[in-house]
């Protein structure tokens, strides 16, 4: 197995130079795991640890984009070695998207409960806690509108729901002009590519947390104006869309 | 007259199939896992026409899909039960056996017909080898009624039913044992419960409960039996009319030397003499006349002579009844076994038992084939051309008479007047008045009282399985009860009222609102327990209760299940009783079914808790053998909710149930003489930790959120890479 | 009153678990349970049982946190239920205390004895306030509870070392959970 090297480093940084062994050593990764928590941790100089920060200290930080971009094209380049094909980089560009995803539905709604001012949905003033989404609709627009500007600043610039009677579980997110894509050109012989495949997987993190089952995928449609506008296709699992006729008879919104 | 083609007795359906949908539960798994991964199937062969069923890990390492929310896994207990789409019918439970159940207690609410025979009769009887006389022989034959019984309702339209019967009680036993205030029956029942454990135990274990019977929405036998029991513990009362008796029934035989003066003397003796009923008994009962001719000994011609006298002076009420004197033994060749009688109260099966054991030479229950015969016609016309038309007859006067007049704007301006003037002067024209009519030192009602007769009439009807009027009868009249403070009849009424209402089967589930149905028994069980102190009744109406709501189906079986902990609450029941409540919480628990595409509303946790309960009290209880079929009814609920390796998420619980497993095995085979002590692998301490970890691995293994497949987790996973052809792996070494 | 919290990961693995008593009213924070010292796996069986009625309930009511959704009626046990948008699952078990008068500490549930007296310390303790699992004092301070484990759960979450589905095992965390029970409960 040689897996090793990138975790031992993480490890030893975080545990303040703690010799580490080998990768195979799994009482030490276990402890690894829960790091932060374990009775060897580090706990910094003044005593505080990650529980006594607040949640929404960086709630309105900007970013310097060009380290977003530096960030993000280092996690393309890093997803890109050895992969098979264009397929694999974009479902490994998902797989790093989908962690994300999950920490960000908890983080949001924290944001939106602790706060009365509610980002979350522009049309509710109230300061009663958002709801969980229960229907696509719901979850969909939380998509398009919260998490959108979380992430990027503004909301996403459509929604639609596939026409076709063969595919009712099919619901597509637009963004004309994704921030992943800005700093990226891709060549000539990969021109299928997307690395807003990442977003796919953010959004794919999201549905699944609410208990949507989902695949997502990222596709380029570009136009005369927006030339690397991107669509989301959500495609929604049979069980969902099963629940999903159930809860429409018995009036859940 | 003999009705022909009426030979056999038919027995209700017995839809209580032994092994419905039972599925054992490792070879449950393998189907389990088919329909989990189906979307994932599905999906991956709309991406990648990557066919042919792939393996667990293949298809999670496929897809970047994760489909392992509890949203998507409750998505997927596909039980047999589900097969049967039956979404509020208020048959649900016709499947699980509930409808057995609903049959039963049905039938517990038969017709009383008195049996008043005359000494010759009887001694004509016991040659026959029936020590209790008349009764004794005809009682086992009326409570199933051979043939269809067609029975018109109070709007006209007759319904046929196969399962009708009656009961036959001695005219002496009538109201001579008073409703007794201490839990007698309910402590003989417990005793009883016992006698039967013990005996299963031993040589009869088969009979009483196969491990095949046990499917836990059923019932078990154990428990039908205990409900029997209860069902016709309660001896006659004035609060309710089901024990009064509808008919009596006054036999002669041919050897009576003074026929007909007999028979007036019968007559005189069951309305004034010292024999006659209780003062709330209402005395307009039907009269049935049976003159029993002795085919050996006596002349039929002049028994048919007789006969016709009889008629002539008493009505058409009359049966002759032909029958062989000399008593019938096995070896005899048109010898037919007696049925057994299924409605034995709980001092009867005590004593019972007794008797059976002694029984070999002496009792033997069998008859000549043509006196079975005779006697099942003769119940049937009994029944058929006499009881039911006199039944019929009497609610639709007294309903006439009596309850429409309540029904009516008078009716009603008589209630409203009765509440404001303290019944002073309002004595009406129906002559109900205030508290007039009840007896509060005697705690009973005139059997003529307006409240009286209305019960009465409540109670034909429901015998005659017209809910729809006993419904609206006893919901007339249950108020009134309460004003007058006759709170055993309060609670009566408020029972019969939620009973009916339950057994009405057209009315659907949604129509009938379940909180006032549990509003009804509350009210019920709170008159019988705390003013009353009757437990005997009030764990008839809670196990009522129990049982309808169960066969109901949907969200009732929750109602169902609350009150079945009331009776273990209330400790109505003795230690044996406990036991077999938890197997009922179980039950219902269990009935209720996942509904729709979604399949939500099953409740396979909370019915695979009780489960375990009520096997690890058997286990203390000393009976490892109905441990062991708890445990493994709960291993089967279990198994749609817990992962494919049905290990629990939770390590104290798994321990429990291990320790539980290990000990009913270990009792089991030290019970038949084995000694288990030598393998006892879930005794080491380390068991805990070995269990949790065995969970952490199952948690990576599993498609779950946050699944390890991401990011940087390949070699967190205490696994460690499992495939080396995976990519991720390979994204690690990167 | 006595509690036991747990939070279960979606698919129902416990992440968590606390007991602790309340320390309102002179409480001393310990949990006194009525079952036997034995028979604490009864806590978990409970609050597993009520997942049954969680995954029908979080479909119905899109909000965080559910109320009390289910009851354990022979132990008198009420199970308050908070749902995380990521699926978690936290769970609190509220169990009034026995009354004195019940004096029975029977082997097991089996005894009628004990589960006769649990009933009716049920009845007896429902009229005061402070006990009543279903008031909406109790319902609003389990509410607090929950959102001060919310927050310390998403900080948890947060953190780069914590895979959703994993235990957690933070002393910090388990602090920080047991000051919110003392402080709400």
């Amino acid at each position: 197995m040689a897996a090793p090297p990138r975790h031992s480093t993480m490890l030893s940084i975080s545990n303040g130079g703690t010799p580490q062994s080998g990768p195979n050593d799994k009482q030490t990764q276990q402890q690894a795991q829960t790091l932060p928590q374990s009775p060897g941790l580090r706990v910094p100089s003044n005593r505080k640890t990650i529980y006594d920060r607040h949640l929404n200290r960086s709630r309105n930080a900007e970013l310097s984009r060009a380290s977003f971009a530096y960030l993000f094209g280092e996690m393309v380049t890093y997803a890109q070695r050895r992969v098979t094909g264009i397929q694999d980089l974009e479902k490994r560009l998902n797989e790093q998207g989908y962690p994300l995803g999950l920490r960000l539905l908890d983080l949001l709604f924290y944001r939106s409960t602790s706060t009365s001012s509610s980002a979350l949905s522009s049309s509710s003033t109230s300061s009663s806690p958002p709801n969980r989404p229960l229907r696509i609709i719901t979850l969909l627009h939380l998509i398009h509108g919260p998490l959108w500007r979380l992430l990027f600043g503004r909301s996403a610039d459509a929604l639609e729901h596939s026409v076709s009677p063969d595919t009712p579980n099919e619901y597509m997110i637009t963004d004309n002009d994704p921030l992943v894509n800005t700093y990226i050109s891709v060549p000539r012989e990969m021109s299928m590519l997307n690395c807003a495949a990442f977003v796919a997987g953010i959004i794919e993190g999201v549905c699944d947390g609410c208990g949507f089952e989902t695949k997502v995928s990222a596709h380029n449609q570009p136009t005369e104006m927006w030339p690397s506008r991107t669509v989301f296709l959500v495609r929604f699992g049979d069980s969902v869309m099963e629940r999903e006729k159930v809860l429409e008879r018995s009036g859940v919104k | 007259m003999t009705s022909p083609g009426d030979a056999t007795p038919v027995k209700p359906p017995p839809s209580f199939s032994p092994g419905v949908a039972r599925v054992a539960s490792p070879s449950r798994y393998p189907e389990e896992h088919e329909s989990t991964q189906s979307i994932d199937v599905q999906l991956a062969e709309t991406q990648s026409a990557s066919s042919s069923t792939p393996p667990l890990s293949a298809t999670i390492s496929d897809l970047p899909n994760r489909s392992g929310s509890p949203h998507s896994r409750s998505g997927r207990s596909s039980t047999p039960h589900l097969a049967r789409s039956s979404i509020g019918s208020p048959f649900d439970g016709r499947a699980d056996g509930s409808e057995d159940i609903r049959s039963l207690i049905i039938r517990s609410f038969s017709p009383t017909i008195a049996v008043h025979a005359s000494e010759d009769t009887d001694d004509l009887v016991r040659n026959k080898g029936f020590k209790g006389g008349f009764w004794e022989l005809i009682r086992p034959f009326g409570e199933t009624v051979s043939g269809k019984v067609v029975i018109r309702d109070s709007i006209g339209s007759s319904r046929a039913w196969e399962d009708y019967g009656v009961r036959f009680v001695s005219f002496k036993g009538i109201g001579k044992a008073t409703p007794s205030r201490d839990s007698g029956p309910l402590a003989q029942m417990e005793e009883v419960l016992k006698k039967q454990l013990d005996s299963s135990e031993g040589l009869m274990g088969a009979s009483i409960r196969t491990k095949d019977v046990l499917g836990f929405p059923a019932a078990t036998p154990l428990f039908k039996s205990y409900l029997q029991q209860l069902l016709c513990a309660a001896p006659a009362a004035p609060h309710e009319t089901f024990g009064h008796p509808v008919a009596n029934v006054i036999a002669i035989s041919s050897r009576n030397p003074a026929p007909l003066e007999s028979l007036r003397q019968l007559y005189a003796d069951s309305t004034t003499g010292d024999r006659h009923l209780p003062d709330w008994v209402h005395q307009e009962y039907l009269r049935y006349y049976v003159l029993v001719h002795d085919e050996e000994r006596d002349d039929i011609t002049e028994s048919t002579k007789l006969y016709d006298q009889m008629k002539r002076h008493f009505g058409l009420h009359c049966h002759l009844l032909r029958l062989r004197s000399s008593q019938c033994v096995v070896t005899d060749d048109d010898s037919v076994q007696v049925p057994r009688c299924e409605w034995l109260s709980p001092s009867e099966h005590l004593s019972g038992a007794e008797t059976l054991v002694d029984l070999g030479t002496d009792g033997t229950p069998y008859l000549f084939d043509s006196d079975a015969t005779a006697i099942r016609a003769f119940i049937r016309e009994l029944v058929v051309q006499s009881v039911i038309p006199f039944m019929e007859n009497k609610v639709a006067v007294w309903n006439d008479q009596v309850a429409s007049r309540r029904r009516g704007i008078s009716g009603r301006f008589i209630s409203m007047s009765k509440r404001w003037a303290f019944g002073s002067s309002s004595r009406s024209s129906m002559g109900s008045s205030g508290g007039g009519n009840y007896d509060s030192t005697q705690h009973f009602y005139t059997p003529d009282s307006p409240e009286a007769v209305l019960r009465k009439m409540a109670d034909f009807a429901f015998m005659l399985r017209d809910w729809k009027l006993s419904t609206s009868t006893y919901e007339m009249i249950r108020s009134d009860f309460g004003n007058d403070k006759a709170w055993k009849y309060h609670a009566g009424a408020h029972e019969m009222c939620a009973v009916s209402m339950l057994l009405n089967p057209l009315a659907t589930s949604a129509k009938i609102k379940l909180d006032s149905v549990d509003q009804l028994f509350e009210t019920a069980c709170y008159s019988y327990l705390t003013r009353c102190s009757d437990a005997p009744h009030a764990l008839r109406c809670l196990s009522l209760a129990v049982e309808l709501l169960k066969s109901r189906g949907g969200s009732a079986t929750e109602s169902a299940a609350k009150w079945a902990m009331r009776v273990m609450d209330f400790g109505l029941v003795g230690s044996v009783g406990q036991i077999l409540y938890t197997e009922r919480v179980a039950a219902c628990y269990a009935s209720k079914t996942p509904v729709g595409a979604a399949k939500w509303g099953g409740r396979r946790r909370k019915a695979g808790m009780w489960s375990t309960l009520a096997a690890d009290q058997w286990l203390k209880a000393g009976k490892p053998t109905l441990a062991s079929a708890c445990l493994e009814e709960a291993e089967r609920l279990y198994a749609d909710v817990l992962e494919a390796d049905g290990v629990f998420p939770m390590p104290e619980m798994q321990n429990f149930v291990d320790n539980l497993r290990h000990a009913i095995k270990v009792e089991y085979l030290e019970a038949r003489g084995f000694d288990a002590r030598d393998d006892s692998p879930t005794e080491d301490p380390l068991d805990t930790e070995e269990i949790s970890e065995k969970l952490d691995k199952r948690n990576h293994r599993r498609s779950l959120i946050g699944l390890p497949v991401q990011l940087d987790a390949g070699a967190l996973n205490p696994q460690g890479p499992r495939d080396p052809e995976n990519p991720n792996d390979d994204f690690e070494r990167a | 009153m006595s509690y036991y919290f747990t939070i279960l990961s979606p698919t129902d693995t416990p992440l968590f678990n606390i007991a602790f008593g309340t320390s309102k009213g002179g409480g001393d924070g310990i949990a006194r349970f009525r079952f036997p010292e034995t028979a604490q796996y009864m806590n978990q069986f409970i609050i597993h049982s009520s997942l049954d009625i969680l995954e029908e309930a979080q479909w119905t009511n899109g909000a965080m946190y559910l109320k009390h959704i289910d009851t354990y009626p022979p132990a008198a046990a009420y199970i308050s239920a908070f749902l995380t948008p990521s699926g978690a699952r936290f769970l609190l078990l509220h169990q009034p205390p026995h009354l004195p008068s019940s004096t029975s500490t029977g082997s097991g549930l089996g005894s009628s004895s004990l589960l006769g007296s649990a009933g009716s310390t049920t009845r007896a303790s429902s009229s005061s306030v402070a006990a009543n699992p279903t008031s909406p004092q109790t319902e609003e301070a389990v509410r607090q509870f929950m959102n001060e484990v919310y927050e310390n759960y998403v900080k948890t979450a947060m953190s780069p070392f914590y895979k959703q589905g994993m235990e957690i095992k933070s002393p910090v965390f388990r602090t920080r959970v047991t000051a919110a029970g003392k402080k709400w409960l």
